[in-house]
Parts: C-alpha cells; sequence; structure tokens
C-alpha cells in the first residue's frame, strides 16, 4: 500500500430473518446513515462507494447497485460493483482499502448486502454447472462432504459442532444487532436433526435480511477523526480454480497462502498469540475448527481441539466470534464486510457488550465459492 | 494531486463475436483469449501478479457463473483475484487502481459471458428498481427509445441522422474481422427496416452477440517488456448517475461529461478533439450523438474517428463491450488495427457504460507515450 488507510466508521442494521420494515433501498440505507455517522461525515464527503453483494439471484434484482445509487449518495460518484461469492463483504471492503491506498480518494464508503427475505436462498444457491449432475442442495449440500473429510481425517468427536454451534449462540446474546440471540444447551444441538449429515439444523447460519457499511480513508483524514480509527495493517483476496487434482477442500490452499500473505505483511509471526480476537466466516458449525487449522492458529487435527478445551470462547486466549458470528446471522452478501467490521470495531474498543479488552490486532476472514475465495485483513489499533 | 504510476494495456485478445457459439462454454471461449493474450506478451501465467473479472451472474443464467473461470484464468496455485459483477472494463479500471496502490505491476483483465443463454432484453428488465421500475415491463430497448425520443426532441437530431450514425458504423465493422455484423449498410437501407421501439429502427440496435475477451496490463518498468509498443493510460474516471429515469435528463449524459473533464485534467489533454481515435461503448446512434456532446466530440467532423472498430452496432457482448472498447483503442495505438488502423494514432478516448440509458460511465485517455516522468 502507497500509504496508511485506516477504518473510520462501522455502521450494521438490526438482522433478521425478514426487514418487511424497509425495501432493500430502506436496508442499505439503515447501514450506510449508521457508518456515516459513526465516522462524524455525511454523503458528500464521501470521494468514492464500493458495493458488494452475493448472486444477484437472491433478490431477483440484477446488478441492484444501479437502482440503488439514489440511497447511497453515489450520484455522480465513482463506483464498483464487487462479487467474489461468500467472501464478497470481505473483499468488497479489500476494494475501497485499495481506492484510498491509490491516493486518489480520501473518503471511500464501502457498503454490503443481502435481503434473502425478497427471495429464496436455497434456489439461487443451488447453481447447476454444465456437465455435471445437479447434486448439490443449497450451500450446506455443497459443504457437508467437506465436514465429514475434516472428521475423518482428524478423529474430530461428535460433540465439537455441537459446542461451536452453543458457544455462537451464547456470543449473539452478547450482540444487539444479531438476529440468533436464543441460548441453546449441547443437547439442543445434539437434538436437532441432520439437514446434511454432519451438519443439524442448529449448526447451520439462518438466512437473514441485513447490511454492513463501513467509511474507510486516508490515514491524515483517520488522524483528524471524532474518534480511534482501525488501522489496517494487511488486507488480501486470493483464489483457486475448482477443477484442480491436488485441492485440498479441507484446507483449501488459497486459505493458507491468504493468511500467510496478509500476516507477514501485518508482521505477525505467531497469530495464536499476537492476534487477540478474529471473526472467521463460519455458516457450518465445523468449519470454525477448520479455519482454525487453515488460518495457522494451530496445526493440522488441531483445531478442534482448542473449540475442545474452549480457548476460543469469549473471555478466553483466543475468543472467536464475540458477535455470534455467521451461525447468529447470516445475510450472505454482508457477512464478510460484517466479520472484517466487527474486527475493526474490536480494535477501537467499540464493540460493546461483547467486546474484547485489550485488543491490538484483530482479524477479519470470510471465504466463498466451493471454498475457493479468501478475503481477510488484520487491523490494529496502532498505525 | 498524488503522483501516479504509468501503467499501459499491453496486450488484448478477443474471440470474433457471434450470435451464438453453441459449441463452447463461456470458460471454453475465454481460455483461448487468456493464452494468446499472454503469448501476445511473450510472458506465462505465473508472471502475472493479479487478475480480475467482469461478468454478470443473470447473463449466465446462473448463481456464481464467474467461479468457473478461476480455472481458465490460472487460479493454480491461488491467484490474488477480484471480481466484478460490470462490464469488464470496470474491472480494467480497478486493476489500475490497484496498480496505483503499488499493490501489483502486471494483471489480466477478463470479460465472458453467453448472452445466447438467455433473452437479455427481459433479464435486463431486472435492473431497473424492483418496486417501481421494473414491474411495468421496462427493458434496455423501450428505455433507449425513451432516451433517444427525449434527445431528438432537444437537438432537433432527426431519424436520418441516427441512420447516418448507424451508417457509418455499419462501414466500420465491414473492416473489423472480429465484428459480428460485417455487411455494410447505407442510411437509406437502415431508414428502411422496422421500429424495434420507436424511434429506434431494427437497422439501429446491434443484434445479440457473445464473445470472451482477455486484456494485459502492466505498471512501466514492466511494460516496455511485454509491448513493443505499449498504450499508456494517460487518465480515467467513472461516475454513476441515479438511475430513476423520470429524474434524470435522459437527452444528457451529466455522468460522462464529468467523468471526461476528469480523465482529460488527469491526462493533460484539453479537449476531446485532440485525440485521434474514440470508442464509444454507444449500443444506439441516439446513445452515440449524446456521447459526442457529452465529451465535447464533433460527431460530423472526420477527426478523430470515432469508432473505427464499428462499435457496438457490429458487435455488443453484454459485460464486454467497454473492455473491448479499450482494446481496440490498445490496438489503434500499437499498430495491431489492421484494415482499420487510424493513421498516425498517438492519442485514443475508450469508453465504457453501464446500466440502462447511459446510466454509468467510464472514461480512458490512453497514449502511445508515457504521461508522466
Amino acid at each position: 500500500m502507497k500509504r496508511p488507510v485506516a477504518v473510520v466508521g462501522v455502521g450494521q442494521t438490526q438482522h433478521s430473518s425478514r426487514r418487511a420494515d424497509v425495501s432493500i433501498a430502506g436496508l442499505v440505507r439503515e447501514a450506510v446513515d449508521r457508518a456515516l455517522l459513526d465516522a462524524g461525515l455525511e454523503h458528500k464527503d464521501i470521494d468514492a462507494i464500493v458495493i458488494g453483494k452475493a448472486p444477484d439471484q437472491l433478490e431477483g434484482v440484477m446488478q441492484p447497485e444501479q437502482y440503488l445509487a439514489g440511497a447511497l449518495g453515489a450520484h455522480l460518484k465513482p463506483l464498483i460493483r464487487v462479487h467474489t461469492a461468500g467472501s464478497v463483504g470481505a473483499s468488497t471492503a479489500l476494494s475501497a482499502v485499495t481506492h484510498v491506498a491509490s491516493g486518489l480518494f480520501d473518503r471511500v464508503l464501502t457498503v454490503a448486502f443481502e435481503k434473502q427475505s425478497e427471495g429464496n436462498a436455497m434456489w439461487a444457491l443451488s447453481p447447476n454447472l454444465p456437465f455435471t449432475a445437479p447434486l448439490v442442495a443449497g450451500a450446506g449440500g455443497y459443504f457437508a462432504p467437506y465436514c465429514r473429510a475434516y472428521i475423518a481425517k482428524t478423529g474430530c468427536p461428535p460433540h465439537i459442532g455441537p459446542l461451536i454451534a452453543v458457544n455462537a449462540r451464547a456470543n449473539a446474546a452478547r450482540n444487539p444487532y444479531a438476529h440468533l440471540r436464543e441460548p441453546m444447551t449441547l443437547e439442543d444441538v445434539m437434538n436437532s436433526p441432520y439437514l446434511w449429515e454432519p451438519i443439524r439444523y442448529l449448526e447451520t447460519c439462518p438466512s437473514s435480511d441485513g447490511a454492513c457499511a463501513m467509511v474507510v480513508a486516508s490515514g491524515d483524514v483517520a488522524k483528524k477523526g471524532p474518534r480511534k480509527p482501525a488501522w489496517v495493517k494487511s488486507g488480501y483476496s486470493y483464489a483457486e480454480a475448482m477443477w484442480v487434482p491436488g485441492r485440498d477442500q479441507v484446507s483449501p490452499r488459497a486459505g493458507r497462502v491468504c493468511a500467510k500473505a496478509v500476516y507477514d505483511k501485518a508482521g505477525i509471526r505467531d497469530p495464536w498469540n499476537e492476534i487477540q480476537v478474529a471473526e472467521i466466516y463460519v455458516p457450518f458449525a465445523w468449519f470454525e475448527a477448520m479455519w482454525l487449522e487453515n488460518l495457522g492458529f494451530c496445526d493440522v487435527g488441531q483445531g478442534w481441539k482448542i473449540i475442545d478445551r474452549g480457548e476460543q470462547k469469549f473471555g478466553a486466549h483466543l475468543p472467536i466470534n464475540p458477535s455470534g458470528g455467521v451461525l447468529a446471522s447470516n445475510p450472505i452478501g454482508a457477512s464478510g464486510m460484517l466479520r472484517l467490521g466487527e474486527a475493526a470495531l474490536q480494535v477501537m474498543g467499540r464493540a460493546g457488550e461483547h467486546q474484547v479488552p485489550d485488543v491490538k490486532n484483530a482479524l477479519g476472514h470470510a471465504y466463498g465459492g466451493g471454498a475457493q475465495y479468501f478475503a481477510m485483513w488484520v487491523v490494529s489499533n496502532e498505525l | 494531486m498524488t503522483k501516479l504510476r504509468n501503467v499501459a494495456v499491453v496486450g488484448f485478445a478477443q474471440a470474433p463475436i457471434v450470435a451464438r457459439d453453441e459449441h463452447h462454454t463461456a470458460q471454453e471461449m475465454l481460455y483461448p483469449q487468456v493464452r494468446r493474450a499472454l503469448a501476445d506478451c511473450g510472458v506465462e501465467r505465473s508472471e502475472i501478479d493479479y487478475q480480475v473479472a467482469g461478468s454478470a451472474d443473470y447473463i449466465d443464467g446462473r448463481p456464481f457463473g464467474f467461479v468457473s473461470a478461476l480455472d481458465v484464468m490460472g487460479a493454480w496455485p491461488p491467484a490474488q483475484d477480484l471480481h466484478l459483477e460490470m462490464d469488464a472494463a470496470f474491472a480494467a479500471y480497478y486493476a489500475w487502481l490497484r496498480m496505483q496502490a503499488g499493490d501489483c505491476d502486471t494483471a489480466i483483465v477478463c470479460g465472458y459471458g453467453k448472452a445466447s443463454e438467455g433473452e437479455p432484453r427481459r433479464i435486463l428488465n431486472l435492473q431497473l428498481d424492483p418496486y417501481y421500475q421494473a414491474a411495468i415491463g421496462l427493458d434496455p430497448v423501450s428505455t433507449a427509445a425513451l432516451q433517444a425520443s427525449q434527445y431528438m426532441a432537444r437537438s432537433g437530431a432527426d431519424d436520418r441522422d441516427l441512420a447516418a450514425v448507424a451508417a457509418r458504423n455499419r462501414a466500420a465493422g465491414a473492416r473489423n474481422p472480429e465484428a459480428q455484423v460485417r455487411a455494410g449498410a447505407s442510411a437509406d437501407e437502415l431508414l428502411a427496416t422496422p421500429w424495434v421501439v420507436a424511434p429506434l429502427r431494427q437497422g439501429y440496435l446491434p443484434p445479440l452477440g457473445e464473445s470472451a475477451v482477455c486484456l494485459v496490463l502492466a505498471a512501466e518498468g514492466k511494460a516496455e517488456t511485454m509491448c513493443d509498443r505499449p498504450a499508456w493510460i494517460h487518465g480515467v474516471d467513472q461516475r454513476i448517475e441515479l438511475q430513476t429515469l423520470g429524474a434524470r435528463d435522459l437527452s444528457r449524459s451529466v455522468g460522462a461529461k464529468l467523468a471526461a473533464e476528469k480523465a482529460f485534467a488527469m491526462a493533460g489533454l484539453e479537449s476531446a478533439g485532440a485525440v485521434d481515435v474514440v470508442e464509444l461503448s454507444a449500443a444506439n446512434p441516439a446513445e452515440e450523438l449524446i456521447l459526442c456532446e457529452a465529451l465535447g466530440l464533433d460527431a460530423q467532423a472526420s477527426r478523430p474517428v470515432i469508432n473505427p472498430s464499428g462499435g457496438p452496432l457490429t458487435g455488443n457482448p453484454l459485460m464486454m463491450t467497454g473492455l473491448i472498447r479499450l482494446g481496440e483503442a490498445f490496438r489503434q495505438l500499437s499498430g495491431r488495427a489492421g484494415a482499420r488502423a487510424v493513421d498516425g494514432a498517438k492519442r485514443a478516448i475508450a469508453h465504457a457504460t453501464s446500466g440502462h440509458c447511459l446510466q454509468q460511465n467510464a472514461v480512458f485517455v490512453l497514449g502511445s507515450d508515457r504521461r508522466w516522468s
């Protein structure tokens, strides 16, 4: 990056299964208004807009940024629309960072959303690829075999998925924006039916309406802002091909390469001890154990043991998803930006009830496609 | 202003635009273009730092269509990557920004999509405001006709003026081996074609087409080693406007005008008339006249030459029409334009658009010499 970049404002909506009180534009505007208010800025201060969301089929509006230009305050401003599957919220925020780092823009508004109640997510997430049997039943049907492979490879015991799901709910209870906040017990999860074995109903993310927005600014702007910013130490998006014989879909190479690039650039040698909180993209509980390994927090086969020991809980060594994460709220396109935004709030010290004490470095992470797209950043409380 | 890097277009390959390639998927159409563009630059994929693509799921007729392109763009081992749900010209703009940020020195930019898999006129209706505008059945031809009517009412341009613009593009397209429509047509012949939606006649609109394109960008230091005559980007800007058709003066493109002013200022270009060649993403003659006005071009003048490729009227593959304009500008400046070469071309403008009625516009200024020392 040519110059320092920081997050100076974060806003998110109330997430729920059906935000019937707002239009698509109203939902997006709720997050945008909160981010601008948080940054102490107005639309006129914004130099460019970077917007992202997952497949347009989710709402049935093609390239909705065109219709949303007014609600975004984008009239006569530069705008780009990003789409990198589930990772899109994160890659969108990173594209805003590029805008500021280029030196051409000082304050960039970035926003990501999904209003899943407008359509049918199960249908929209079941692509029928040419020359391939149409076996996919939504994202869960696609990812369940990876979870099974993880269990087979590492000996991960059957209570790990439920432990992760219970912890996510316990965390979400401390997050006023979360969609699912009702506490649940290990038994509740164990007794819930399999949707796609080994993934049970209560180990599955909800389908949510929600949006997240941030204002990303140059170092000079950030230093003059009303509040302490979150400094972007590093951020990368990597993707890997689909039909490669050597692919490891349990611990994808793109995830490992991306994490290494992000840590190297941020000067982090030992992520387990140098990162104080991580918001990672866990749409199905088992992925939390898988990503702990993929992200280099532990060796292969050790991820589930961290969960078993409870070292990822709120108040423990490395709190994972103190916001409740994707298991508590999943407006797909926004979910990645929520991870990056929550990481920013943690280093700003403004995460409210789910604030982790003394956070210097936080990781925000998202993935998408057939576990092919990875986008992450490390933010810090120091330049 | 911030100090900018010299970045150039150094390679471009395009599949000939056809109505329907029934033998190949979008990815199979793209792969040879990636290989040709890299071979043209004398590099392997492993020497490219970054890849970015532009396409649309709704054109593909399925979600995540772009995911399959990772394989043919060369994302193994894993590659730094981004995908925009836009015309791939905006992906080129983003790659340029990334080079300005110092994050990469070389990039491939791909555009793809098989419009023939669906019915674009019905599909593009879904770009409109879902609550108030999509539901009344507007499609891109009917909105373009509203715009053309408004332009004609304000400017006094008539049916014959539109036919003359279309005829000039048709004559040029006959010299472009990759154009879809290669038969010339006179203004009188075009005037005799039936209305699709008045005042737009069949002869004023491009047929449905598909292609696949790959453009290579490189920063100074690398560009010279990859291309004998790089086309340097002197200036670029892009702007979106409100969509709401009733809230805009459709007879003018204030967004294109502003983007041009900003791009010209960055390029140190006094006016559009000072370049040699202009490639506009105008999908009908009224759009071309509106864009000429916005950019400050005299549509009647012999220089700069407007759309020597035949422009979108002779080939309009959705989501890559804009990137093809950038590729055509490169071909003109690098001596690769064949029978359609504009004599002594040293500077060019390439334009891209997105949405109904020129809602979003990007303007690139290119030159055969470096912009900044």
